[in-house]
């Protein structure tokens, strides 16, 4: 499949079931809504050393918000409720808890609930007071701000988080360029989070490792440094490779955030520009790990007619 | 649907104790028998048609009309939905009520929300002594003026008044262990005041978070709060 110019390979990005919850952070203004924000999904790029996977969802105009203060979304993922458990409530209470004029609401609707305030009202030693307002139960805990206002709880969701594309480019500058573009794009997506710094990786790995202790390691066949050396995936032309990986709620949702980041990178090459981009592919284990399987051609079927 | 409405016959001379008629305890009479219940649980009770008109039909949210401050104990007890006073009632409104909604769109006797646990109570008028007396929790919001004594012996809850601070302190208004911790701005006002939005009440144009707080009572733990919204 070529997208002008662009060669989009037969692949499939293979994702896993996860949990995720959706926390709306509000403050006095935007500005302290993101330092709030920015703390709660900082070290959240990998469930593999983070624990949880997190990144801001999207801005929330002040209609939207529970408080009708500015706010912004944020979208947690983990291998299992537990983590998601533990992180949340250590996030809470380091991040939110400590950023002035924050104050913390669910924003996803479910049967599963998990603690967002419960244990953090303790902080208010027996200071804390609780609202019983429309059916939903908040925490004021005194700080020395004013009032620390929290919901006690949020909804667990299950979600699927892996779903993820390759870009294979001329140099790292062009390489860096299409992911910056396609990143602005699937930013507008709902219901995803792009984890890693800037949502992009640039350290795709492979499983296993020469070194027992390893679990993984560089995925030496797209590392264009040991094209000689290695079995590789590359072309001559393949200087640098970066991968996107999204987390979402749900299939479609993943679905949706590649197709249009995709979409954006081809874009650069209309009229006959040349963005330095090669080809697109998909990081997968070869299908038998992960029970969703994300498949460019079928994803992009659309455009191509 | 119409709410089920309760419109008063005639002036009463005497006091009347309405605390049966609440959504939980009408929740599964037909109209006739709702007209045909004693209004006390005794042998020679008058029964409901004896001084209302009964109207509507049975839901969730009663109603009631050409009230007057003779009417005792409405809402006691209650454990959901929506009662809604047309006007003025007596002493004891909402007292030990457990949950939901009641609105006072007159005013109140004494003693509103006497040991109530959960729910709201919004008055539009004012309220006679010990409004939320014995409190354990909940909310009262009271427009008017309040009397003498206002959250005597309240363990937990939220009484919001409207009343210029001035005016209350200068009647020593609240007991000794009722004690002032400022002016502040209260985040969690926005929400409950978003609550009342969709209310028939004048509390449903509110959209204020500063209050001076009041926490008490001291006596009973401290961990109740009168706002004042200034």
């Amino acid at each position: 499949m070529q997208i002008n110019g662009i060669s989009i390979d037969d692949s499939f990005a293979e994702a896993f079931n996860m949990r995720a919850t959706r926390v709306i952070v509000t403050a006095l203004n935007l500005k302290w809504a993101y330092h709030a924000a920015n703390a709660m999904t900082g070290f959240a790029t990998s469930v593999i050393g983070c624990g949880v996977e997190a990144g801001i969802e999207r801005e929330l105009a002040i209609d939207e918000t529970p408080d009708g203060r500015p706010g912004v979304s944020v979208l947690m993922f983990a291998m299992g409720s537990k983590v998601l458990m533990q992180q949340l409530e250590t996030r809470m209470g380091q991040c939110i808890l400590t950023c002035p004029t924050a104050a913390a609401f669910a924003g996803v609707d479910s049967e599963d609930q998990i603690n967002l305030g419960k244990h953090l009202r303790y902080f208010g030693d027996g200071f804390q007071t609780s609202k019983l307002i429309a059916g939903k139960r908040y925490w004021r805990i005194p700080v020395m701000d004013g009032e620390f206002l929290v919901q006690e709880t949020t909804g667990m969701v299950r979600a699927i988080g892996g779903g993820n594309f390759l870009i294979l480019a001329t140099s790292q500058a062009a390489a860096l360029n299409a992911a910056e573009t396609a990143i602005e794009a699937m930013q507008q997506v709902p219901n995803v989070i792009m984890p890693f710094p800037g949502g992009v990786v640039r350290s795709g790995s492979k499983v296993g490792s020469k070194y027992p202790k390893m679990f993984a390691s560089t995925n030496d066949a797209f590392c264009p440094t040991l094209k000689g050396l290695v079995q590789t995936g590359l072309s001559d032309d393949i200087e640098s490779v970066m991968e996107i990986v999204i987390d979402g709620l749900s299939f479609d949702d993943i679905t949706k955030a590649m197709k249009v980041g995709i979409e954006a990178i081809c874009a650069l090459n209309k009229n006959g520009k040349n963005s330095g981009v090669k080809r697109i592919s998909a990081g997968n284990y070869g299908g038998k790990l992960g029970p969703h399987h994300f498949k460019l051609h079928q994803i992009l079927a659309e455009i191509v007619k | 649907m119409s709410a089920l409405t309760f419109t008063l016959k005639s002036t009463l001379a005497f006091k009347l104790d309405c605390r049966r008629l609440t959504p939980n305890v009408l929740a599964d009479l037909s109209l006739s028998q709702i007209k045909n219940l004693s209004l006390l649980n005794t042998k020679n009770s008058h029964k409901v048609s004896d001084f209302f008109e009964v109207s509507g039909e049975n839901s969730p949210s009663i109603v009631f009309k050409n009230t007057n401050d003779q009417l005792d104990y409405i809402g006691h007890k209650m454990t959901s939905g929506q009662i809604t006073i047309e006007g003025d009632c007596g002493d004891f409104l909402g007292a030990n009520m457990q949950d939901g909604t009641i609105i006072c769109q007159g005013s109140v006797g004494d003693r509103v929300g006497d040991q109530m646990q959960r729910g709201l109570i919004l008055i539009d008028g004012k309220v006679g002594d010990y409004c939320g007396s014995r409190m354990i929790a909940g909310t009262i919001g009271v427009l008017g003026s309040v009397g003498k004594y206002t959250g005597f012996a309240m363990k937990r809850g939220t009484i919001i008044l409207k009343k210029p601070v001035s005016a209350l302190t200068n009647h020593s208004n609240f007991h000794a262990t009722i004690q002032d911790c400022g002016t502040h701005t209260l985040p969690f006002l926005a929400l409950l005041f978003q609550s009342f939005q969709t209310l028939p009440s004048k509390f449903s144009g509110l959209n204020n978070q500063r209050a001076q707080r009041f926490a008490g009572d001291l006596a009973c733990n401290g961990n109740g709060e009168i706002l004042v919204l200034v």
